[in-house]
């Protein structure tokens, strides 16, 4: 499987030929009922594989597994449920 | 495109365990590592989805390459004084190529972390069994319970490493583990397995 950083593709040895994007956010994301309106949103998105958010972390940090880049669509989808959500950057 | 980068993340990998070993598990937090390993905290969870993951995967690596310098030139088939002479010298080799990693996983062992990772019969687990059952079937070896077994064969090898890793022994003294001490410890624990 290719692993690509954020915009920047990332080659790694496996055979699979699939892209995987992971995308790196900071949010406000810090309670279990946050957690539940995010998820509503997230699960919908036909190209995520897979999601978590660390709850322990000060930057309540967003880490999104997807077959694309879609960094903008996310930040969109997180703040019109009324949180905040920024890409970090590498 | 770039390419996954592997001294990134091996770098990552021993700042962690530095910190664990140095500052216990509640040392540890994403952004710490980020700033110990001078790398952004994006980068970190590149590969680590939160701290948990990051631990387990530590744990993972760590036992990885404990067994595979353990197991090189071993197989369950040799004598038994020809094959635990191997695996003491195999042991040493990596707590003194990795003595982080042997700290760290030494730590994790003994702590409630482990239960959070798979515990499944490793082929290293099962080739020491088999070592231990055919010395028994070859008539190598006493019949006695595992964990005497284990007490008897590898306890006094890891004492002897633990005074050496420490500067200054309960005894005083500044031990130093040569080949010779070794294989003098090792004669005695032969012939107290030796039916």
């Amino acid at each position: 499987m290719n692993i690509y950083l954020s915009k920047e593709p990332v080659m790694t040895t496996s055979t699979n030929n699939e892209g995987l994007y992971i995308l790196i956010f900071k949010t406000n994301i810090q309670l279990a009922e946050d957690l539940k309106a995010i998820e509503v949103c997230l699960d919908r998105e036909q190209d995520i594989i897979d999601w978590n958010i660390d709850r322990e972390d000060i930057d309540n940090v967003l880490r999104v597994e997807s077959t694309s880049d879609n960094t903008q669509k996310i930040i969109k989808t997180i703040t019109e449920a009324g949180f905040f959500c920024e890409e970090l950057t590498y | 495109m770039r390419t996954r980068d592997e001294n990134k993340e091996s770098a990552i990998r021993e700042k962690a365990m530095k910190m664990i070993v140095d500052e216990g598990f509640d040392g540890l937090s994403m952004q710490k590592l980020a700033k110990a390993a001078n790398v952004s905290p994006a980068t970190i969870y590149i590969y680590y989805k939160n701290r948990e993951d990051l631990l387990t995967q530590l744990f993972n690596h760590v036992q990885q390459t404990f067994y595979d310098v353990a197991l090189a030139g071993f197989n369950p088939d040799l004598s038994f004084e020809e094959g635990l002479w191997i695996q003491w010298k195999n042991r040493l080799k990596f707590i003194l190529k990795y003595p982080v990693h042997f700290q760290f996983y030494e730590q994790f062992r003994n702590s409630p972390c482990i239960n959070h990772t798979d515990v499944q019969l490793s082929a290293f687990k099962q080739s020491m069994k088999l070592f231990a059952m055919n010395a028994m079937k070859k008539g190598e070896l006493k019949k006695m319970d595992p964990e005497i077994f284990w007490s008897i064969a590898y306890g006094t090898f890891y004492s002897m490493v633990k005074f050496h890793l420490q500067e200054i022994t309960v005894m005083g003294n500044n031990f130093k583990l040569t080949e010779v001490k070794m294989k003098a410890a090792f004669e005695m624990v032969i012939k107290a397995l030796k039916p």
